[in-house]
């Protein structure tokens, strides 16, 4: 491992420092964004958030000390680690809202479940790189450990319950196995899997507010006071938005408390009605940016775990991004998902600083 | 070389797999993209108008109802501000239950109260709970400085300002007046259909004066525009989100209603009438204004708009005196010795008799195997007219009434107006019950016999009229044969005292009786108060001559003899019905006490107070007249210039024969003054908490 005893100077002399601006660009527009949302509720959230980020960024700058390929002989032990949390939590965490998903450590309150996004990433990484695909691909044999992998996390976030989180840990666990290669026909059985999975799922792992939810998706206006309240007050906030946006604090719907969740999960209705399709478009381009970076970083890797990671951070990005703007404008039914740099939350922020600093790293011990 | 190889053939396949998975995620963004387009570029107009719609609450403006004035300016009905209290279940959440607990020890709400509260909060459910409901009408004064203090413990609760209907005299004329509730869910979904302008938690009216001009003294309510939030809280308006030319509609309030009654002449009667029971009708005979009507037991429209509970109102119902019932026109009486008024008439106009003829009482009338008693068991002797209608005869009507048969009294009493409602136009009139011959055959069990024609003859039998039907009765026999239409409504003024309308006296019929046969029925009236032994000489007037009948009407037929042992329900009705001066008259009264015995003692005299108190009141407006107060340049800028203080009045005065003048349809006597003070029952408005 002689690249970790070079020298620091050196070693930033390559940093990426283009992609951190590009992240806390996204961060700063976050805060900034934050800083209207929060106008109601009298609590400078914008602060904290501020806050997180300059320790998110710290974090970050000292995780790129650490040459990542440390992480690979980690993998099994965070994991490991993140698992027994999820049970912990499970067990003695603190109840938010009907769902035990926080540990309290101290003044710091953390979501382990947002751990898990990494665990999984690192883990299935190094599986991957480990267990390199015959030629023309994974078949499903050799998937089912990756698999069991990706579903024990995700099983133990959805028990919470957390939906949206434990989505986000399967998608991302399932990116990557297609990623590593997989042959068609297995990803066509998947797929099959999949809808029958779905609709077992529905039949009897779901919860009455979540199936309430997938339900006033499919039909909005069924019960537009009710369960479909937050989906419809979301799309009237978006449109209302329209192109140049009603201003920095003169969002109706934002200042006067009909979004629903307005600081975290439905952030970017604050953004889009207050600021309009313009800066809409131009931060969901500023994400593809940040995935399209991420994507060639994977490929211009000096080894496969490394382009595991940056691949898996980028499909981390995607998913959250688009699952997130996709339920905000009604495209997607409401699962609790957060728009990364710019939903209100520590743990949040952190997971994806922490994921954008694994692929900074990767960036800077990259070959040539 | 060949692991370079498979290097280089891996780096290409892995670039090729992260273009695949690059262009994916642009076509992904490409999908968020579009839909924003579609969001904001497509339907964004329509969604900012949604968003508009979302903070824009209108909040009503409730506009004051129009008053009820005495025929002298007198204001009877007017609104009040008031305090009204809402619940909102949503917003008290878990601490429902203890925020009620405050709400009973606090504000002083009573044990129904509360308990319907707690239910109303147990079966709310979904929707429903965000929905706010009324606990309490109309909290007194003590119980608003409460609220304020105790605001942030009462979470969910809302005090709302409503104007509230104040009857300023009680329950003076409280049937009258009538009262106010709460428009029911059915009513409320036929007014709507009908295209009027009603809303949940409005008020209607129901009864009297209230329910019949409903239309006329409802406003129009007005509106304000408010931002509010998502859960309905008012929030201040710093931005400009609302154009000021839209923020408020303001009310427009009802039209007054000048009543005929004066409120003097009603309280005399009110007080001088003695009985649990009764009716008190007391009219002008030459337009057929109504100045006073007493309705006993009373009602309390005060207690009855809004603040009744469900006990009270159960109490009423359950009440045997039935205080709801609106006895001079709801009420139906045999109307005993004072319908032998209209049997002399229908004797004369039949030419059974004439003022001269004559018959021999002994106590009482035979005919077949019976024998029908005279009240006086030793008998009258020699009678005539005159002497039968002064001594109230029994024998000289029953034998009239053999000779007329009972077809003939009907027709007479239908002309002068029985047995149908006299149309004064306030609630259910009861049209009375005028028998014939083809109503007995009809209704009593083996048809008609001779002997209802003598029944019939002294009022008794199967005849029954309301006290209204006989003063309006009286009154035409008084004037000299023209039966009004009782009216209680004179003008409809606007909001600002002009007036709108004014009603004219209307004629229902003019009596088909020779005036000399008239006089010959006044004439033997009048004897009654004023020759010695007439029923009622004892309670004559010193100043003025009253013609009248008294009138005892058996309830149960027992000898009597016995009456003075009967409880109560089984005594006979009290009636007297008069007008005065006798020629010319000004005043036509009917008196009935129910279950209070002899006409003579139990209803006379509460008719002579009303009369005397009639010509005072006179008297004393004329000499004010006399001496006429200082005239206002413009009487109409200065509505309380010069309150002549004798006589209580809100208004400015106007030249001195105005007042009283006799009443025509054209000329109104009474000042209207072009302001009237009105308290407004408008307050600042408030958020409601349904907006």
């Amino acid at each position: 491992m002689e690249l970790t005893a070079r020298a620091p100077r050196r070693l930033f002399a390559r940093f990426p420092w283009g992609a951190l601006l590009l992240t806390c660009a996204i961060a700063g527009l976050g805060v900034w964004n934050l800083a209207s949302a929060s106008r109601t509720v009298q609590v400078n959230l914008w602060m904290s958030q501020l806050l997180w980020l300059a320790g998110g960024l710290a974090a970050v700058l000292l995780l790129a000390l650490v040459d990542y390929r440390h992480f690979r002989s980690l993998a099994f032990p965070l994991y490991v680690g993140v698992l027994g949390l999820l049970v912990f939590v499970a067990r003695y965490g603190r109840t938010v809202m009907g769902a035990r998903r926080w540990l309290d450590l101290g003044p710091l309150h953390i979501q382990p479940s947002e751990l898990a996004k990494l665990a999984v990433l690192v883990v299935l990484a190094r599986h991957f790189d480990e267990h390199p695909p015959p030629k023309g691909g994974n078949r499903l044999r050799q998937l089912l450990v990756p698999f069991a992998l990706t579903l024990v996390p995700a099983v133990l976030v959805l028990k919470q319950p957390d939906l949206g989180t434990a989505l986000i840990v399967a998608a991302v666990g399932l990116t990557l196995c297609v990623f590593a290669g997989i042959r068609t026909p297995t990803l066509a059985i998947l797929a099959a899997i999949g809808v029958a999975g779905a609709a077992g799922a529905w039949q009897h792992g779901l919860k009455g507010y979540q199936k309430k939810r997938i339900e006033t998706f499919l039909d909005p206006d069924g019960d537009a006071l009710g369960a479909g309240y937050h989906a419809n007050q979301s799309m009237i906030a978006v449109g209302s938005g329209r192109l140049a946006g009603k201003g920095w604090g003169k969002g109706t719907q934002t200042q006067l408390s009909f979004l629903p969740e307005q600081h975290t999960d439905f952030i970017f209705s604050v953004w889009a009605e207050e600021h309009g399709f313009v800066w809409c478009t131009l931060l969901v381009l500023l994400y593809l940016t940040l995935i399209v970076w991420a994507l060639w970083v994977a490929g211009a890797a000096r080894d496969r775990f490394g382009s595991y990671l940056a691949a898996g951070v980028a499909g981390l990005v995607f998913w959250h991004v688009f699952i997130n703007i996709g339920m905000v404008t009604g495209l997607l039914p409401v699962v609790g998902v957060t728009l990364p740099l710019m939903s209100y939350g520590g743990s949040s922020l952190l997971t994806v600083l922490l994921a954008v600093g694994l692929v900074l790293n990767v960036q800077m011990r990259r070959v040539g | 070389m060949s692991e370079l190889l498979k290097q280089r053939a891996s780096s290409r396949d892995l670039w090729t797999r992260l273009t695949v998975f690059g262009v994916l995620a642009g076509l992904g963004c490409l999908v968020l993209i579009g839909r924003l387009y579609r969001l904001q570029m497509s339907l964004g107009r329509e969604y900012y108008e949604r968003s508009v719609n979302n903070f824009v609450k209108e909040q009503k403006i409730p506009a004051d109802r129009g008053l009820l004035i005495d025929r002298r300016g007198e204001v009877l009905a007017d609104s009040r501000p008031s305090f009204d209290l809402y619940l909102t279940p949503y917003f008290c959440g878990k601490s429902c239950d203890e925020v009620v607990g405050r709400m009973s020890a606090w504000l002083g709400l009573d044990a129904e109260t509360s308990s319907r509260v707690r239910s109303r909060l147990a079966q709310a459910r979904g929707l429903v709970r965000f929905k706010p409901f009324l606990v309490a009408v109309d909290i007194g004064r003590d119980a608003v400085d409460v609220f304020e203090a105790h605001k942030s413990e009462l979470d969910g609760v809302d005090m709302v300002p409503t104007p509230h209907r104040n009857y300023r005299r009680g329950t003076l004329a409280g049937h009258l007046l009538g009262y106010l509730s709460e428009v029911g869910p059915e009513e409320l979904a036929t007014l709507q259909t009908a295209g009027k302008d009603y809303h949940e938690g409005d008020y209607i009216g129901r009864r009297g004066v209230e329910r019949a001009f409903e239309p006329v003294l409802r406003g129009v309510d007005g509106a304000e525009r408010v931002v509010a939030d998502a859960k309905g809280r008012r929030l201040p308006d710093r931005s400009g989100l609302i154009p000021p030319q839209d923020r408020i509609r303001l009310p427009r309030p009802g039209n007054n209603v000048v009543l005929s009654i004066d409120a003097r002449l009603q309280k005399v009667a009110d007080e001088s009438f003695p009985g649990k029971a009764g009716a008190v009708v007391a009219l002008d005979p030459r337009t057929g204004f109504i100045l006073a009507l007493v309705s006993r037991p009373e009602l309390d429209p005060n207690l009855l708009t809004g603040r009744v509970s469900r006990a009270q109102l159960a109490a009423l119902a359950a009440d045997p005196y039935k205080p709801e019932l609106f006895r001079p026109l709801q009420g139906q009486y045999h109307p005993g010795s004072t319908f032998k008024a209209v049997t002399a008439l229908a004797g004369l106009q039949h030419h059974v008799i004439t003022p001269e003829s004559h018959t021999v009482c002994n106590g009482g009338y035979t005919l077949g195997r019976r024998r029908w008693r005279c009240w006086k068991d030793g008998g009258h002797g020699d009678v005539d007219l005159h002497r039968a209608i002064v001594h109230s005869c029994d024998t000289f009507f029953y034998w009239v009434g053999d000779h007329l048969g009972l077809d003939a009294i009907a027709e007479t009493a239908r002309a002068m107006g029985l047995g149908k409602p006299a149309g004064i136009g306030l609630d259910n009139e009861n049209p009375g019950v005028i028998p014939d011959v083809a109503y007995h055959d009809r209704v009593t069990p083996g048809g008609y016999q001779k002997g209802f024609a003598l029944n019939a003859a002294i009022g008794q039998g199967d005849v029954n009229v309301t006290p209204l039907q006989l003063a309006m009765l009286y009154a035409a026999i008084g004037n000299g044969g023209t039966l009004y239409r009782p009216q209680v409504v004179r003008r409809i003024e606007d909001p600002e005292g002009t007036t709108l309308k004014t009603f004219a006296p209307v004629v229902r019929a003019k009596l088909p009786i020779e005036p000399q046969n008239l006089a010959a029925v006044v004439a033997g009236l009048t004897g009654v108060v004023d020759e010695p032994g007439g029923t009622a000489y004892s309670h004559r007037l010193k100043d003025v001559t009253v013609a009248g009948k008294t009138g005892t009407a058996a309830v149960v037929a027992y000898g009597a003899d016995l009456h003075a042992k009967l409880d109560y329900w089984r005594n006979d009705h009290g009636w007297f019905a008069a007008f005065a001066p006798a020629t010319d008259p000004e005043i036509a009264v009917v008196v009935l006490n129910e279950h209070a015995g002899h006409g003579g003692s139990a209803a006379a005299p509460t008719a002579m107070a009303v009369i005397q108190a009639y010509f005072d009141d006179k008297k004393s407006d004329e000499a004010a007249h006399a001496a006429p107060p200082p005239r206002p340049a413009l009487p109409a800028a200065e509505p309380r210039a010069a309150p002549e203080p004798e006589k209580k009045r809100e208004l400015g005065t106007r030249a001195p024969s105005a007042w009283p003048a006799t009443e025509s349809a054209t000329v109104s006597p009474i000042p209207s003054p072009a302001k009237r003070v009105r308290e407004s029952a408008t307050v600042a408005p408030r958020p409601a908490p349904w907006s």
